[in-house]
């Protein structure tokens, strides 16, 4: 490194100019590239949603986080189920990681170096759907608590996350699509976990309708709120 | 979903039943006489013979009488003493006992995140981590616990952990669960890392040397959320001090956990040092642990309780304690 800084300083070396001078004729050696050539990256610039808007999803994704990690974390005294309780405390731990994350890049959109903490649901319909998410308590409906997280909820915010990260300034935004990019792998194991947990636990035709029903209640709340953003449509649910 | 629960709303599977809270209380203030500790056990006695019906403490009941207690968790281990059944169930027993005890842990620290939904954002993020950490506790204590040959719901559980340190003050909580319940458990898990060193059981040892490295981490959190609730409060703060002096001296089972020299448990100094008590605070720990009766005392009291009830059921002594 120092020697290439040293030959740097006469600027002309046997194998040509190295850094550019002030003339025409002074221009270094380097083959003229695009930043997008090599490898070949065929993303574009231009996406749907502009700083505010990207701020305002994020802070709604960090609503939902945030309020399923609090309602998981107060269901751990509430399920009797051993490895229920234990399983879920790890989604709680990932979950509020995902929270975290998403505030973090708040700051970076123009927020305010204090709006790391800040969550926004979309709408108050959104609001009524997180609670009525966070109902059930009582020990007998471990069913109905883990549908709402694993059958409706996570999956969900699955879908919306992927559509954000195609939708979204590949380049501008790529920080939002590299952290939701993680948030959904995690996510995705969690939905494959909490499945795994109630179809066990959903073991007669009566339970399984349960599961059912209470699934169905809630994504017909989510269709009418319009999701975690508020813009969802039936056909996209 | 409802905030703040009652212990009696934790939710177990068919193999658990509860004990009552009574015992531990009356252990934390029983005074340095054997009489009044025998008059005491004997008023518990019905309660102690219902809780351990159909249990693996329904032995220890038969064999030692409502004292079972005093010869099992107030004894520490002894990897050379296995000749009678209590001596062989303490392990057991503490182990389950500890597992009761992370479980609670777990169920506290997932309150703490719903119970205070204004809390600080970081403050929730250690609540968070401490929920991973303590079920990855739960599930080492439960390998642990068939580890030495016992298993879930063979003895009754105790809920007095989230009883007493589950305060509705954010500041208290902390303050009961994460500086006096978790310090507390420095002080189990480096006696339990003694026990294993002493008996070769690497297992044991290493297991429970992470979960101690976890215990200082999560003291840590304690210290700072004390500090940062009541901080410009210093009636808050000298509120969170004597919530927790009151839970340090609930959990020392009178003295069986302190730094008397009889102690079954010491105090874990270095350990709780690291995690961030200061010398000031040990001092204190030690006065408000080391009251109530002797282990001398303890163990002429379970003697004469212990012959009572042989007495009463006709049943032989044993070999003697």
């Amino acid at each position: 490194m120092s020697e290439g800084k040293s030959e740097g300083k006469s600027q002309v070396t046997a194998k040509g100019r190295m850094y550019p001078g002030m003339s025409q004729d002074e221009r270094t050696v380097f083959e003229p590239y695009s930043a997008f050539d090599i490898p070949a990256d065929l993303r574009t610039l231009h996406g749907r949603y502009d700083v505010v808007s990207t701020a305002l999803r994020v802070r709604n994704f960090r609503y939902a986080e945030e309020w399923m990690m609090m309602m998981m974390g107060g269901w751990l005294a509430t399920i009797p189920e051993l490895p229920a309780k234990t399983g879920l405390a790890k989604v709680v731990w990932e979950t509020a990681q995902a929270a975290d994350i998403l505030g973090k890049r708040l700051p970076e959109l123009r927020c305010g170096r204090k709006a790391a903490t800040a969550s926004e649901s979309a709408n108050k319909g959104f609001a009524d759907f997180i609670e009525a998410v966070s109902e059930p308590e009582s020990p007998d409906l471990t069913i109905e608590k883990l549908t709402g997280i694993f059958d409706v909820l996570k999956p969900h915010l699955i879908q919306v996350y992927e559509k954000t990260g195609r939708e979204t300034d590949q380049i501008c935004d790529a920080p939002t699509i590299e952290l939701l990019e993680d948030i959904v792998r995690k996510a995705r194991r969690h939905v494959s976990w909490g499945k795994e947990v109630l179809d066990r636990l959903c073991d007669t035709d009566a339970k399984r309708q349960r599961r059912q029903q209470r699934s169905s209640q809630l994504r017909a709340q989510l269709e009418v709120c319009g999701g975690v953003t508020g813009e969802l449509t039936t056909a996209s649910a | 979903m409802k905030r703040f629960i009652q212990h009696e709303e934790l939710a177990r599977d068919s193999r658990f039943i509860r004990q009552t809270n009574a015992v531990a209380t009356v252990l934390a203030s029983l005074p340095d006489d054997v009489d009044k500790v025998v008059a005491v056990f004997e008023q518990l006695d019905p309660m102690i013979a219902q809780s351990v019906i159909g249990t693996a403490a329904e032995a220890l009941y038969d064999e030692y009488g409502p004292a079972f207690g005093l010869i099992t968790l107030n004894e520490p281990l002894d990897p050379n003493q296995t000749e009678t059944l209590g001596a062989r169930m303490r392990l057991v027993l503490r182990m389950h006992g500890i597992f009761a005890g992370e479980l609670q842990a777990l169920e506290g620290a997932g309150r703490s995140l719903w119970d205070f939904p204004d809390a600080p954002w970081e403050f929730k993020m250690n609540m968070a981590r401490q929920c991973w950490d303590e079920a990855r506790h739960v599930q080492i204590f439960e390998k642990l616990l068939h580890h030495v040959g016992g298993e879930i719901g063979m003895f009754p559980e105790a809920t007095f952990l989230f009883e007493c340190a589950c305060a509705d003050d954010p500041a208290q909580r902390v303050a009961g669960v994460n500086r006096a319940l978790e310090g507390l458990a420095c002080d189990v898990f480096r006696d339990m890392i003694k026990f294993a060193t002493e008996t070769q059981d690497d297992l044991m040892r290493q297991s429970i040397d992470y979960v101690l490295a976890d215990e200082l981490t999560h003291v840590r959190f304690g210290s700072e959320w004390v500090k940062e609730f009541t901080k410009d409060d210093p009636e808050r703060f000298k509120a969170a001090r004597d919530f927790q002096r009151e839970v340090d001296k609930q959990f020392s089972f009178g003295g069986a956990r302190s730094a008397r020299e009889d102690a079954a448990i010491p105090i874990a100094w270095d350990d709780r040092l690291e995690a961030g008590f200061t010398e000031e605070e040990l001092n204190e720990l030690s006065e408000v642990s080391g009251g109530g009766p002797s282990r001398q005392t303890l163990r002429k009291a379970a003697e004469i309780l212990g012959e009572r009830h042989r007495a009463k059921t006709g049943r032989v002594a044993e070999v003697a304690q």
